[in-house]
């Protein structure tokens, strides 16, 4: 487990309040609120790609936003960047409304898309140059670092690199400007298990400078490893939201008990499923308290007894329950 | 045909599907336009005869479309009007179809996809072509239905549209070659667009300057020499064969041995030193890339400028005092120096620099459609700001191709020895600026409204108000409805006096129209191709 979940303020339960705050207040409070969206809704024809969602990013925290193909992941970035215009409800960052007024918005903000699709006329190095004087800052000492950190090599054009090494230059251009909120869509897709480490790294260096980081992903080992706090999306409702031990606690424990001899009966018990039973062993999930199951056990021949908290993957799969959303991108 | 290969043509056909409507409609309708236009023109023998006689022989509008032959009859008539600007029209779609089916799709990455099915390069090569072989049979029928409707026997009408389809053939060859040596598809489409214009230069000169034997050196002089309705020479069509075989079976060669992605010419992907040259803006990244693309369109222009200058002394002195009235009832004017000739090829440079403009419309919907924009306007850069610098853009280079036609033709002009001024031609060419630019506000109008469908619409918009401004006056429709083309709003300078009024409408109309669409583009959602 790492060490840096807990740090976050209490989850905010989501909350359905459509069509308030339009034009985001720019007081000092939102000012400093790298996102702050209210009843965030965007409607495709018939199909609601997102709906009210609710969503506040505080300096300093790295958000998972999580969800399968489909589920609105990159509808909500689009609305957040002003670049889709919401149907209902709005989004600021840092206070600025990024419909009404993009060009202030985007300076404090730097922003990886899902699809590399950069200028395949340039090189590398050009591409970093431009995307550096069209964001207006960047930290060129970083950017060499970031450069060697990645291994990227400078000097081929976009159309002869790989769509992972596409996908480099988009982030070291974001994360090269030190801006005070990074918005990735899956920003680790088509990068390699060492650039993932790599990725890893420069998220932890831009966390511990007070960067926000929101995260879009469907790669659950890298929201547990990096994430504060975990938004699931769900067929463009955010169905829960928290840290990773309050989503724990929403969950089931997984508990298995192996028996010298053959696996007893256990009745119906509280809160209790047997998942499966072997010859002599038993898998339970858990809700809630221990308590029943323990007292059960009481009295039979335990020679072990594994307790495993929900991995992330297991509270992923508890919401959508093997049903796919493709249907409703 | 196997089963891939059958899904690979009709993936192929169905791509082309609108583009082979829209000509196919123009196939159709402007050889019937054509010859119901004669008909109407000239009623009698006698109008036919005495019309014959003053252009049969005359160099200005053999310049247009070719050494016509026996004008007296609509067969002859409808080959040398009809038949000349449906061959470039056919070069144009042969070209396009090859690059867009050979090339496009794999730069797109999608051809890797196919390829990887159960089908070898050769059949996905032969299935594409199969496809192509559809398309233009299927313009083949459109034109030979639209010649036919005017009135020509089936057999010759057949003929003709052969003889047009000929051409198309050679140019899908001349695109499945040029789609091999370039590894994308613009600079296929840029280099098949230079052999099209060496094609059609060549024309010219055999048919105002000679010798007419450089006809048989290029596809557009062979269509000439086919001879439709006036003494056939169908053994003539092995030559559009053989050209086209050989190029298939060229291309088909390369495509058989090269590896998917690269072409014969390949590019510098590895570069030594960095270009951080117009990287400060937007519109500088956007000249940077649209740099080559300006010179190829500005070389083509100043080319054909220089050709129609040079030929220019001896078409105004060819041209009888009858001709020179009949001349002036195409739109008023005076023709009495090459300067004034001159002044009315400006309407093909009206043409071209309009779809220049289309071009550009199109690569800055292209950024868009890319998923490019999204980056961007992720960055403190704004939209309106974006588009603004996108169409001044294109406005520049606009200015840029009109001064290089002005220029073209002075130096053409002054090297065959005729009487032109400098001032007056490069004011030809910027009088060619505002039903151009027209033509730009409305393409940016539309990429802003149907941002999917709007440069294909822009291009279509071009086209046919050129094709109403060449058929809508012989067809003795009422002024106000040809006015409705803007080419039909220019004064011709110095053929005609300059129209300030229209210009100014125009350009106001353009203004607005982009006034409109930088606000609409500025409240729409960024879409996707």
């Amino acid at each position: 487990m790492s060490a840096n979940f807990g740090s976050s303020p209490a989850a905010v339960v989501s909350t359905e309040k459509p069509g308030l705050d339009r034009g985001a207040p720019r007081h000092a409070a939102a000012a400093s609120e790298p996102i702050r969206a209210l009843g965030l809704s965007k409607r495709y024809g018939e199909t609601l790609a997102v709906d009210r969602l609710d969503l506040h990013v505080q300096p300093g925290e790295v958000y998972g936003f999580l969800g399968p193909n489909g589920a609105g992941k990159t509808t909500t970035i689009r609305m957040l960047l002003g670049l889709h215009r919401p149907s209902a409800g709005s989004a600021a960052l840092f206070g600025i409304d990024a419909w009404r007024d993009p060009v202030a918005a985007h300076r404090r903000v730097a922003y990886v898309a899902g699809e590399p699709t950069l200028w395949p006329q340039l090189t590398a190095e050009e591409t970093l140059v431009f995307l550096a004087r069209m964001h207006g800052t960047v930290d060129g000492a970083y950017r060499d670092l970031l450069v060697k950190r990645f291994e990227l090599e400078l000097n081929k054009k976009l159309r002869a690199l790989s769509k992972g090494n596409r996908q480099k230059v988009q982030l070291i251009a974001a994360l090269a400007t030190r801006a005070d909120l990074l918005i990735l869509d899956e920003p680790t897709s088509g990068l390699d298990p060492l650039m993932e480490v790599a990725f890893r790294e420069s998220v932890r260096e831009a966390k511990a400078r007070g960067q926000a980081v929101f995260l879009s992903s469907h790669i659950l080992s890298e929201v547990e490893a990096l994430c504060d706090r975990v938004g699931i999306l769900r067929r463009g409702r955010l169905v829960d939201e928290g840290t990773l031990d309050q989503l724990r606690h929403l969950s089931t424990e997984t508990i298995d008990v192996t028996f010298a001899g053959p696996a007893p009966q256990i009745g119906p018990l509280a809160g209790v499923t047997i998942e499966r039973s072997g010859a002599n062993t038993l898998r339970c999930a858990v809700g809630g308290s221990v308590a029943p199951l323990i007292a059960a056990l009481a009295g039979t021949n335990v020679v072990a007894l594994h307790s495993r908290e929900p991995s992330l993957e297991e509270i992923f799969l508890h919401y959508y329950g093997g049903v796919s959303d493709e249907h409703s991108a | 045909m196997s089963t891939p290969r059958r899904a690979l043509a009709r993936r192929a056909f169905a791509d082309a599907r609108v583009r082979l409507l829209s000509f196919a409609l123009i196939f159709f309708a402007y050889p019937l336009a054509t010859i119901a236009g004669y008909k109407k023109t000239y009623p009698t023998a006698a109008d036919r005869l005495s019309f014959a006689r003053s252009f049969g022989d005359n160099p200005a509008v053999k310049l247009f479309y070719g050494t016509p032959h026996h004008l007296e009859t609509l067969g002859g008539y409808a080959s040398w009007r009809a038949g000349g600007i449906l061959a470039l029209g056919a070069a144009f779609f042969g070209a396009f179809a090859a690059v867009r089916a050979l090339r496009s799709e794999e730069e797109s990455g999608r051809f890797e996809i196919t390829a990887s099915g159960a089908i070898t390069r050769g059949g996905a090569y032969a299935a594409r072509l199969v496809a192509i072989g559809a398309l233009l049979a299927a313009l083949w029928l459109a034109c030979w239905l639209g010649v036919m409707a005017g009135g020509l026997p089936s057999g010759g009408s057949a003929y003709q549209a052969l003889v047009v389809i000929g051409v198309a053939a050679v140019y899908v060859g001349v695109g499945a070659v040029a789609s091999q040596l370039i590894p994308t598809g613009r600079g296929a489409l840029e280099l098949a667009g230079a052999v099209l214009g060496l094609d059609f230069l060549l024309r010219v000169v055999a048919d105002t300057s000679g010798p007419l034997a450089l006809h048989w050196l290029m596809p557009l002089g062979w269509a000439e020499e086919l001879r439709a309705f006036t003494g056939a020479r169908p053994a003539v069509l092995l030559l559009p064969l053989l050209a086209a075989t050989a190029l298939l079976l060229l291309a088909g060669a390369c495509e058989r041995r090269r590896d998917i992605g690269v072409a014969v010419f390949a590019p510098h992907d590895t570069v030594r030193r960095p270009r951080l040259r117009l990287l400060h803006a937007p519109a500088a990244l956007a000249l940077r890339a649209q740099s080559l693309s300006l010179a190829v369109w500005a070389a083509a222009v100043g080319g054909i400028g220089i050709v129609l200058g040079s030929v220019a002394g001896s078409v105004a002195s060819g041209l009888s005092e009858d001709l020179r009235r009949r001349l002036g009832k195409f739109g008023g004017g005076s023709f009495g120096d090459a300067s004034s000739v001159i002044g009315l090829y400006f309407l093909f440079f009206v043409l071209f620099i309009a779809l220049f403009c289309c071009s550009q419309i199109g690569a800055a919907r292209d950024e868009e459609a890319e998923g490019r924009l999204e980056t961007l306007f992720a960055l403190p850069q704004g939209r309106v700001a974006w588009l603004a610098g996108r169409l001044g853009l294109a406005v520049a280079g606009a200015a840029l191709i009109a001064v290089v036609a002005g220029l073209g033709t002075a130096i053409g002009g002054a090297a065959s020895g005729a009487d032109v001024s400098l001032t007056t031609l490069i004011g030809a060419g910027l009088n060619t600026l505002p039903a151009s630019l027209l033509f730009l506000g409305l393409g940016a109008l539309l990429i802003a409204v149907a941002p999917r469908l709007g440069t294909g619409v822009a291009y279509g918009l071009v086209s046919l108000a050129f094709l109403w401004e060449l058929v809508g006056g012989l067809l003795g429709v009422p002024g106000w409805l040809l006015g409705v083309s803007p080419f039909h709003q220019i004064g011709l300078v110095p053929a005609q006096d300059f129209r300030a009024g229209p210009a100014a409408i125009m350009l106001a109309i353009g203004c607005c129209a982009a006034a409109v669409a930088l606000v609409r583009f500025r409240t729409r959602d960024l879409v996707g191709a």
